[in-house]
C-alpha cells in the first residue's frame, strides 16, 4: 500500500469560504489519523477582492515541508484559480463550479487550461447549495462533498466538523451547511461513480492522546501560558499579532496581565520590567519591530535581566513584505545592538517545537538572567499541523532563578563573579539584598564602573555565563548514516523540515546524505556541529535568507568553505529545491 | 506561467477524440504548424480504439493495448487536448461554440466528429435501465464487471457491433441468444438476404437465434436475471444487450441550422453547408448516388479517412469522400468493416 | 366593474388592506407584458398562464381552471391537444435553465380536477340583434359564447351531425376522448345559443338567406377540402386522404388498410393518421417526410409517443409517383437535399436527380393539409364566383358578413382558431352595438413574497404519464394515451413556474450601488447601465450595460433575464427592490361601455 501524500488546495476570492473550507478538510482528514500540514495564504480584504489559497499536505507520514505541486485543487473561483493551475502534478483532480451564472470565455475558463490527464470534476456548487439551503453561500461546502465523495472520505469525518466549525452561528446554519455538504456528496457520487479516486486509506484508530490542529502561533501562546507567563507587553504586528490577540483573551483568564504599548520600544521595555520584578514577560514582534527593541536588549543583557522576545520573522529589510516569510534576521537576533551584547537566540523547527521552546525560553531567560530570542518566521507561525496536543513539561512553571544564600545579605553582591558566570540574583524587595541595577558597566555590586580591568572581567563573565548555557540548550539533532557522507546538509527554523525531507529522498536513492537540525543558534554546540562536518565530504547550509546567515555564524568550523542555497522568493523552500541542489553537488542525475 | 494564445489566431477546433478526430487533427497539424489546435471530447478517456473493445471483454487483448495515443503524443504535436468536457451548442454565424461548463470558445474552423451513440428504439425504451449498450471504454468495462457473475446473454437488435461481441462471448463460454432485428443494422439498411445470411452464421457458431421481430418485455428478477418474452416466447438470461445501431452524438445541433438525420448531413467534400465547418467519421452522412440513399461510414478504416478528408477540406481543397477497405456487399454498396469479414 | 382572468385580490385576513390595484392600458405596459410573460404574449388567446398556474399550485382547481376559459373556452381540450406556443417561449426552457413548464398539461390537471359546475356567464341582459355562425368548430365556438355573453342572440349552423369540427372530426379519441369535448361543448351551448346540425351553407341554406335573416353572419367553416399531392396515381383505391380517414374514423368506418401503410405528410394529421393505422391493425407504419425530424412542427411528445408505438419516420424523401394497377401497391419516391433556408425560416430542399427507389404498401395516407371550401356567392365576391377573403380582415368586403379561424387564415392550430373566434365576437359586437364589452388591460398590485423558492428551479420536469407498455394501447384503440397528472405531479411542476408576472425592480433613489445583489443573481439579470433606452411609448427596450465604474447611472434588473428567484430581493441591504404583479386581464365593460 503506497502512503498516501497529496496536498489539497481550496483556492477562491475573498468572502467565498475560502479558508473555512481548508479548515473543514484539515480537521476531518486529520480526524481519521492522517497528518496534515497546512498554509493559507489570504489577502487584507474581507471581501471582493485578493486571493485566497489554503494548502494542506495530507498524508500517511508526518510532514514538515510542503512542496510547490498540488494534487487536487478545489476552485471556488476560477479567475483566481487560474494561476494554481501551473502548479497541479500530471495526475491532478481539479473541483470547479460548472454553472457559473453568466458565459465565460475560453481565455478565462479553467477547464481551458489544465492538462487531459487532470480529472476534471464539475459541479453546479451555486445551483446545489440554492438547491439545498436556499441561497448560495453555501458553495463551499457542496464543493466539499464532492472532494469527500471522489477521494471516499466517509462522511462521519466532516460532518462533526461543519457542526463544530458553525455551531456559534446557530443551528440553522449548521443544519443548512450540512445539507449542502451531503447535495456535494450525493451529485458526486452519482456523476463521478465511475472516476472515483482509489479511497483514501485511513488508519486504523489507535488509542493516544488527542490530535489538534495547531498553528506556530498558538503554539507558542500557549507554551508561553504554560509556563507560567504572567506579564505580555506587545505591539501589533505581522505575523506576531495573532500570539498577542489569543493572548489578550487567555492571559488574563489565568490571573495574568497584558498590555497593548504605544510601540515596540515601551513593548521591551515593559518585557524587563516585569522579568526584573520577578515575573515571567514576553513580547512578540517581527524584523521591524525588533530593530527597535535592541538597545533595550542590550540594556537586559548588561544588566542581566530576563526577557523573552519572540522575533516571527517576515520578507525584509524594513517594511519588506509583511506576509512572506524569510529567515533573516538571524544576524539581527543575535548581534543586533550596540556593544558586545550576544544572547541567547532559540529557533524551533516546527509546531510542537514552538511549545517546547517557547516554554524553555523562560526558564533559560529566568536562570541564565538574559534575554531570549526565540526566532520563528512566517511559514511557521501560520501554518497549521495537526499534532498530539502538547504537554507541559513537570517543570514548566518551575522557578529556574538562581537565589543568593540567606547569609549573604549585607556583602550581597548582585554581579558577583562565578565560574558559571551566573551571579546570584536577588529580586526587588527581597529583604536585606540591596543592589544596582544599571545598563552602565558596574561592579560586582552593580555601581557604575568604566577602570579597564573591570570592563573586561565583567564582558568575560557575561560571556562565560553564555557558554554555561550550552548544557541547557537543545543539542543539534543528526539524521544520517553511520560512518562518513559525501554531503551534510544543515538547516535550522522552518526550513530544517524541507532539508529533512531532500535528505530523506537522497538516501532513499542510495546517496549517501545526513542532515543536521539546529535549535540553539546562539550559544551553538561548536563541538558537536564540528564532529558532525567532519564526517562529511561537503557541507550545505540551506537557508531563507540571501547571504546565509547561518552559513556566516557556524561556517567557520568546517574544514573547506560551506556551500550555500539561499532563497529568498517569500515562499517556503521547496524540498524538492534542496534535494536538485543534492543532486548537483554529487553529480548525479534527476531520473 | 502558460499563456493563452491571443484570440485573433487561427483556431481549428475538433469535437471529437476518436479514429476520425486524432487522424483530422493530425492532419491539420502536419499541414499548418502554427495554428492552434484544440480536440475536444465528452469522454473521459485517452484516444482509444473502439473496434478492439470486443477483445477487450474476451480477454484476450490488455486494457493498455486498446489505448491508441499516449499523452505525449499531443503534446508533442501541440494539440490541446479537453478529455471530459461537452460541447453543448454551436452558433455558425457567430463561430463560436458552448461547453456544458458554460465556457465560450471561438472558432475559425470546426470539424464534427462525434461518431455515435448506440441507440434505443422508442419502444424499448421503457425498458432501458435494463439494457446494456456496447460502445465506450466505460461500457466495455461495465460488461467485463458483469459477465463475471453471469453465463447467458441476450443480444438484442443484431448491429456490426454485435457480432463482434457475440464472437467474444462465445469465447467466454457463454450461452447466447440473439433477437435479430431487420433495422438493426442502422445506419446501413440492408436487403433481407444479408439479414438471413447472418442469421445463418450465427447459428453455427452455436448461436440461438430467435426469428421474432420484436422484443415484447424485459423484467428484472435480480441484479443478474433478467425475464424476457420476445413475440411468443419466454425465457430468462443474465445479461441483455441492445445493439441497435448508432445514433449520431448531434442532439446539441439541433435548431444550429444543420441538417441533421442518420448523421450530419454533409456534401461529398463532407462539408456541412456551414463555411469551415466539416463533419467525419460515423457522424457524417453523404448521398451516395450508387445507393440512392444517404450514407454513414461505419468503421475505423473510414473513420480515419474521412477525418484526412476533411481536415484538408478544410485548409481549401476539394477531395472527395469515398468509401474504402475491406467490405462485404450489402444492398449494392460495399460495408468496410473487418469485424463482419472474421465472422 | 369584474376582473375576469386574474389572480383575485380576496381578502383572506379582513384585518389586513390589500395594496391597491392600479389598471393600465399604457402601450408602454403592453409592451412589457409582450416581452416579459413570454408564455402569455405567446399564446394567441392571451391566456393568463402564470396565474392559473399559481392557482393549481394552491389546489384551486375550480380558479385554474376559469382563469383558462376566460381566455381559452375549451380548457380541457386544449389541455390535451394545443400545440402549446407558449411552451416554447417559456422562460424556464431557455438554454442553461432546463426545460420548459408543461404548461399544457397543467391545463388539463385544472381540468381534470375541478369540481363546480360551470355556469353560463352573461355580462350584458339579451338584446335584439341575432347573428348566424357557419361552423361548430373551435373558432366558431369561441365566437359563439362570447357574444351569446353579451346579450346577441347566436344561431350556430354545423354542416355535420354534431359539432366539434376538427376537434371531432380530426383528431382521435385516444389524443382527446370524447366525454371531455361534449361536457365543453355543452358548457357553451348552455348559454342558450341554438345548434342546428347537419345543415350546409349552399344545399341547405344560402348565404344570402342568412344575411336575411340575421344581424350578421360569422363563416367560421373551417378547412375540410384536403390537399392533393399532385402525383399519378393519386386517385387508385388504396390511396386515402388524412382528413377523409379520420371522419370515417369518427363515423365508426374503421378503413381496411391492410399491413403495410405509407402516410406522406408532415403534420398532426400524419401522425393522428399514422397512430390510427396501427390501431387499425396494420403492423408496419411509416411517415415519409419530405424534410428531416428537426422540421416536424408537431410536438416532441407526438413524435416520441408515435415512435415509442412502433411508427417508423423516413425522412429526405418525396413522392414522385404512386404505383399499382387496379390498387395502390407502392410508392415511388426521389431522395431530398437540403438547400439552406427560405424566407420564412423553414428549411428548403430539392429533389436529388436519379435516385428514384420504390417502397411497396397495402395502402398510402396524404395528409398534406387542407384548403377551405368555397361558398358560392352569387352578386358578390371575385370572378369564380366565390367570396373574397383577404386573411388579414375579419370583416369582408361585404357588409355584416365575417370570417374567423381556419376558414380565413388557412389551416392553423385550434387555439389560433379560438383566439380568432373570439376577436371576430368582439368586433361583431362593437359593430352591431356600438360598444366595447371586453378589454385588455394590465393590472398592477404590489406584493412582498416572491411565491416560490429558489429550490424549486432545479425541479425536474414532470412528465406526462401514458399507458404503458405501448404494445397496450393498442388493445383498445380509443383507450386515451395520456393518462394525466396526479394532484402531485401538478403541483410539482407548477413548482416550476418562475411566476414571470411578478415584476422586480430596483428603487433608484434609494439604491447604494453596493452590489450585492448582482452577487447573487443566477444569471446576467442584474446589470450595472450606462443608459436605459425606450421606444416611443416610453417601454424599456434597451439597457446600455457598462463595466467602467465611472460610467455607471443605475443598478438595473432585466427584467427579460429574470428568472425571478428572489435572491436579489433577500440580500439587499437597503430593500429598495419592489415585487409587483403585473397580469395582463381582460375587463369586462357590463352592458358596454360606449369606448376604452
Amino acid at each position: 500500500m503506497p502512503k498516501l501524500d497529496i496536498t489539497v488546495e481550496v483556492c477562491g476570492m475573498a468572502g467565498d469560504g475560502t479558508i473555512a473550507a481548508g479548515g473543514l478538510i484539515n480537521e476531518g482528514m486529520s480526524r481519521g489519523g492522517l497528518s496534515v500540514l497546512a498554509f493559507d495564504s489570504y489577502p487584507a480584504e474581507i471581501r471582493g477582492f485578493g486571493r485566497c489559497v489554503t494548502r494542506s499536505r495530507i498524508g500517511h507520514e508526518r510532514r514538515t515541508a510542503l512542496e510547490e505541486h498540488t494534487h487536487v485543487l478545489i476552485s471556488l473561483n476560477d479567475e483566481q484559480s487560474l494561476s494554481r493551475v501551473p502548479f497541479l502534478t500530471e495526475h491532478s483532480a481539479v473541483f470547479f463550479d460548472n454553472q457559473p451564472p453568466t458565459l465565460v470565455p475560453e481565455e478565462s475558463s479553467l477547464a481551458a487550461h489544465v492538462e487531459p490527464a487532470t480529472a476534471l470534476f464539475g459541479m453546479p456548487f451555486t445551483d446545489l447549495a440554492a438547491q439545498a439551503a436556499g441561497s448560495d453561500r453555501g458553495r463551499n461546502l457542496v464543493a466539499l462533498g464532492g472532494f469527500a465523495a471522489v477521494f471516499q472520505v466517509p462522511s462521519e469525518l466532516f460532518e462533526p466538523a461543519i457542526v463544530k466549525k458553525f455551531k456559534s452561528k446557530g443551528q440553522k446554519v449548521v443544519e443548512s451547511n450540512v445539507r449542502c455538504f451531503q447535495a456535494g456528496v450525493a451529485y458526486a457520487l452519482e456523476r463521478f461513480s465511475e472516476r472515483l479516486w482509489d479511497p483514501v486509506s485511513f488508519p486504523p484508530p489507535k488509542e493516544g492522546p488527542e490530535i489538534v490542529m495547531l498553528s506556530g502561533n498558538t503554539a507558542i501562546a500557549e507554551g508561553a501560558l504554560d509556563a507560567g507567563l504572567h506579564l505580555y507587553f506587545g505591539y501589533p504586528i505581522t505575523p506576531a499579532t495573532p500570539i498577542m490577540e489569543y493572548l489578550a483573551k487567555r492571559l488574563p483568564e489565568r490571573g495574568g496581565r497584558l498590555m497593548q504599548m504605544e510601540d515596540e520600544i515601551a513593548s521591551i521595555g515593559g518585557v524587563l520590567g516585569g522579568f526584573f520584578a520577578g515575573k515571567r514577560s514576553m513580547t512578540a514582534t517581527s524584523g521591524p519591530g525588533f530593530a527597535l527593541m535592541t538597545e533595550l536588549i542590550t540594556h537586559g543583557v548588561m544588566s542581566e535581566t530576563p526577557a523573552v522576545i519572540i522575533n516571527a520573522q517576515r520578507g525584509g529589510p524594513a517594511t519588506g513584505l509583511p506576509t512572506k516569510t524569510e529567515q533573516s534576521d538571524l544576524h539581527a537576533a543575535v548581534f543586533g545592538g550596540p556593544g558586545d551584547s550576544a544572547r541567547i537566540v532559540i529557533a524551533p523547527t516546527d509546531v510542537p517545537e514552538c511549545y517546547h521552546l517557547t516554554i524553555k525560553s523562560f526558564q533559560l531567560a529566568e536562570k541564565y538572567q538574559i534575554p531570549v530570542i526565540v526566532l520563528t518566521d512566517f511559514f511557521l507561525d501560520n501554518r497549521v499541523e495537526s499534532v498530539p496536543l502538547p504537554v507541559a513539561e513537570d517543570d514548566a512553571r518551575k522557578d529556574m532563578t538562581v537565589y543568593p544564600d540567606p547569609d549573604a545579605k549585607e556583602r550581597y553582591r548582585r554581579f558577583k563573579i562565578t565560574e558559571s558566570g551566573i551571579s546570584p540574583r536577588a529580586l526587588p524587595g527581597m529583604e536585606g539584598y540591596i543592589f544596582a541595577a544599571t545598563g552602565l558597566e558596574h561592579t560586582e555590586k552593580g555601581l557604575p564602573d568604566y577602570t579597564p580591568e573591570n570592563h573586561s572581567k565583567m564582558t568575560e563573565k557575561r560571556y562565560r555565563k553564555l557558554r554555561s548555557a550550552l548544557e541547557d540548550l537543545p543539542s543539534p539533532v543528526e539524521h544520517t548514516p553511520r560512518g562518513r557522507v559525501d554531503l551534510g546538509v544543515i538547516g535550522w527554523g522552518s526550513n530544517f523540515g524541507s532539508v529533512h525531507e531532500a535528505v530523506n529522498r537522497a538516501c532513499e536513492r542510495g546517496l549517501k546524505v545526513g542532515a543536521l537540525k539546529l535549535t540553539a543558534i546562539y550559544p551553538y554546540h561548536e563541538d558537536a556541529i564540528r564532529d558532525f562536518m567532519s564526517r562529511c565530504d561537503e557541507i550545505l547550509i540551506a537557508e531563507l535568507n540571501f547571504e546565509g546567515q547561518l552559513a556566516n555564524l557556524v561556517g567557520h568550523l568546517h574544514r573547506k568553505e560551506v556551500l550555500r542555497l539561499n532563497r529568498v522568493t517569500g515562499l517556503p523552500m521547496p524540498p524538492s529545491v534542496i534535494y536538485k541542489k543534492i543532486l548537483e553537488i554529487l553529480g548525479e542525475t534527476d531520473s | 506561467m502558460k499563456k493563452v494564445r491571443a484570440m485573433h489566431d487561427e483556431h481549428f477546433v475538433i469535437i471529437g477524440n476518436g479514429p476520425a478526430g486524432n487522424q483530422a487533427a493530425l492532419t491539420l497539424r502536419q499541414k499548418v504548424p502554427e495554428a492552434r489546435i484544440t480536440m475536444i471530447s465528452a469522454e473521459h478517456e485517452r484516444f482509444y480504439r473502439p473496434h478492439l473493445l470486443p477483445d477487450f471483454v474476451a480477454g484476450t487483448i490488455p486494457e493498455n493495448e486498446v489505448y491508441a495515443a499516449a499523452l505525449e503524443h499531443y503534446r508533442t504535436h501541440r494539440i490541446k487536448l479537453r478529455l471530459g468536457q461537452r460541447v453543448v451548442a454551436v452558433d455558425f454565424s457567430k463561430r463560436n461554440l458552448l461547453l456544458e461548463h458554460k465556457e465560450t470558445v471561438r472558432f475559425s474552423g470546426l470539424i464534427l466528429a462525434v461518431g455515435g451513440k448506440p441507440r434505443i428504439p422508442e419502444p424499448l425504451l421503457v425498458f432501458r435501465d435494463l439494457l446494456l449498450t456496447f460502445k465506450t471504454f466505460s461500457d466495455a468495462r461495465k460488461w467485463i464487471e458483469r459477465l463475471h457473475r453471469v453465463d447467458s446473454v441476450l443480444i438484442v437488435g443484431g448491429d456490426l457491433t454485435s457480432l463482434a461481441v457475440t464472437k467474444a462471448l462465445l469465447r467466454l463460454g457463454k450461452e447466447v441468444r440473439f433477437v435479430l432485428n431487420e433495422d438493426a443494422f442502422r445506419p446501413v439498411r440492408c436487403k433481407p438476404e444479408v439479414f438471413q445470411e447472418a442469421a445463418h452464421r450465427l447459428s453455427l457458431q452455436g448461436v440461438k437465434v430467435l426469428e421474432g421481430r420484436k422484443l415484447r418485455s424485459v423484467t428484472r428478477i435480480n441484479e443478474d436475471l433478467f425475464e424476457v418474452t420476445a413475440d411468443r416466447e419466454r425465457f430468462r438470461v443474465g445479461l441483455v444487450g441492445a445493439f441497435f445501431g448508432l445514433v449520431p452524438h448531434v442532439r446539441f445541433l439541433a435548431r444550429s441550422g444543420l441538417t441533421i438525420e442518420r448523421g450530419v448531413l454533409v456534401d461529398e467534400t463532407l462539408n456541412t453547408g456551414f463555411e469551415g465547418v466539416y463533419a467525419a467519421g460515423d457522424c457524417a452522412q453523404v448521398y451516395h448516388t450508387h445507393i440512392r440513399d444517404y450514407w454513414v461510414s461505419i468503421g475505423h478504416d473510414n473513420a480515419v479517412s474521412l477525418g484526412r478528408i476533411a481536415a484538408l477540406n478544410l485548409l481549401g481543397e476539394k477531395m472527395k469522400a469515398e468509401p474504402k477497405g475491406e467490405t462485404i456487399l450489402c444492398d449494392d454498396v460495399r460495408v468496410n468493416t473487418s469485424w463482419w469479414r472474421d465472422f | 366593474m369584474k376582473t375576469k382572468g386574474a389572480y383575485p385580490a380576496e381578502n383572506k385576513d379582513a384585518t389586513v388592506e390589500a395594496p391597491a390595484v392600479a389598471y393600465s392600458t399604457d402601450a408602454a405596459d403592453a409592451y412589457y407584458m409582450d416581452v416579459n410573460v413570454p408564455c402569455q404574449s405567446g399564446c394567441p388567446a392571451g391566456t393568463n398562464i402564470p396565474a392559473y398556474i399559481r392557482c393549481l399550485f394552491e389546489h384551486r382547481y375550480d380558479e385554474s381552471y376559469q382563469i383558462n376559459r376566460t381566455a381559452n373556452i375549451l380548457p380541457g381540450v386544449l389541455g390535451r391537444i394545443c400545440s402549446r406556443p407558449c411552451e416554447d417561449r417559456c422562460r424556464h426552457g431557455e438554454l442553461e435553465l432546463g426545460r420548459p413548464v408543461n404548461i399544457c398539461h397543467i391545463k388539463r390537471a385544472a381540468s381534470d380536477f375541478r369540481r363546480a359546475p360551470l355556469n353560463p356567464e352573461r355580462i350584458s341582459p339579451s338584446m335584439e340583434k341575432t347573428i348566424a355562425i357557419v361552423g361548430a368548430g373551435p373558432a366558431g365556438l369561441a365566437a359563439a359564447h362570447d357574444l351569446a355573453a353579451v346579450g346577441i342572440k347566436v344561431t350556430l349552423l354545423e354542416a355535420f351531425d354534431e359539432p366539434g369540427g376538427m376537434l371531432k372530426y380530426g383528431i382521435p379519441r385516444f389524443r382527446l376522448p370524447r366525454d371531455v369535448l361534449k361536457a365543453e361543448i355543452d358548457a357553451i351551448l348552455e348559454m342558450g345559443i341554438k345548434l342546428k346540425t347537419g345543415c350546409r351553407v349552399g344545399p341547405d341554406v344560402s348565404l344570402q338567406e342568412l344575411l336575411d335573416q340575421h344581424d350578421a353572419v360569422l363563416l367560421a367553416a373551417g378547412c375540410y377540402v384536403p390537399r392533393d399531392l399532385g402525383i399519378p396515381g393519386e386517385k387508385l383505391p388504396g390511396v386515402l386522404t388524412g382528413l377523409n380517414m379520420m371522419m370515417d374514423l369518427e363515423a365508426r368506418r374503421l378503413p381496411e388498410l391492410g399491413e403495410r401503410v405509407l402516410v406522406l405528410g408532415a403534420g398532426f394529421t400524419a401522425f393522428d393518421c399514422a397512430r390510427t393505422a396501427l390501431r387499425s391493425g396494420a403492423e408496419d407504419v411509416a411517415i415519409c417526410i419530405r424534410r428531416t425530424e428537426e422540421d416536424f412542427t408537431v410536438t416532441e411528445d407526438e413524435i416520441f409517443q408515435a415512435k415509442k408505438e412502433g411508427i417508423r419516420i423516413l425522412p429526405l424523401m418525396t413522392s414522385s409517383r404512386i404505383l399499382g394497377r387496379d390498387r395502390a401497391e407502392g410508392v415511388e419516391f426521389l431522395r431530398t437535399r437540403p438547400v439552406g433556408f427560405g424566407p420564412d425560416g423553414r428549411r428548403r430542399i430539392e429533389a436529388i436527380e436519379g435516385s428514384e427507389f420504390v417502397l411497396p404498401a397495402d395502402s398510402i395516407v396524404v395528409a398534406v393539409g387542407q384548403k377551405p371550401a368555397p361558398f358560392p356567392f352569387p352578386g358578390g365576391g371575385n370572378s369564380d364566383g366565390r367570396l373574397e377573403v383577404s386573411p388579414e380582415q375579419i370583416q369582408t368586403s361585404i357588409s355584416r358578413l365575417y370570417v374567423a379561424g381556419d376558414y380565413r387564415t388557412g389551416p392553423s392550430t385550434v387555439i389560433e382558431a379560438i383566439a380568432d373566434g373570439r376577436e371576430a365576437a368582439e368586433r361583431i359586437a362593437e359593430s352591431l352595438t356600438g360598444r366595447i364589452f371586453r378589454q385588455t388591460c394590465v393590472r398592477q398590485q404590489d406584493t412582498k413574497a416572491t411565491d416560490r423558492e429558489r429550490s424549486w428551479d432545479y425541479l425536474p420536469r414532470q412528465e406526462m404519464p401514458t399507458v404503458e407498455p405501448a404494445g397496450a394501447r393498442l388493445e383498445d384503440g380509443a383507450v386515451e394515451v395520456e393518462t394525466g397528472f396526479s394532484r402531485e405531479q401538478a403541483s410539482e411542476e407548477a413548482k416550476r413556474c418562475y411566476l414571470c408576472y411578478l415584476h422586480y425592480e430596483i428603487d433608484l433613489n434609494r439604491c447604494i450601488y453596493c452590489r450585492y445583489c448582482i452577487d447573487v443573481a443566477p444569471r446576467d439579470c442584474i446589470k450595472l447601465v450606462s443608459r436605459i433606452h425606450l421606444n416611443d411609448d416610453g417601454a424599456v427596450v434597451g439597457l446600455e450595460e457598462t463595466a467602467n465604474w465611472r460610467e455607471v447611472n443605475a443598478v438595473v434588473i432585466d427584467n427579460s433575464r429574470c428568472i425571478r428567484c428572489g435572491e436579489c430581493v433577500r440580500v439587499c441591504p437597503v430593500d429598495c427592490i419592489s415585487v409587483t404583479r403585473v397580469e395582463r386581464v381582460e375587463r369586462i365593460h357590463e352592458k358596454g361601455a360606449s369606448h376604452a
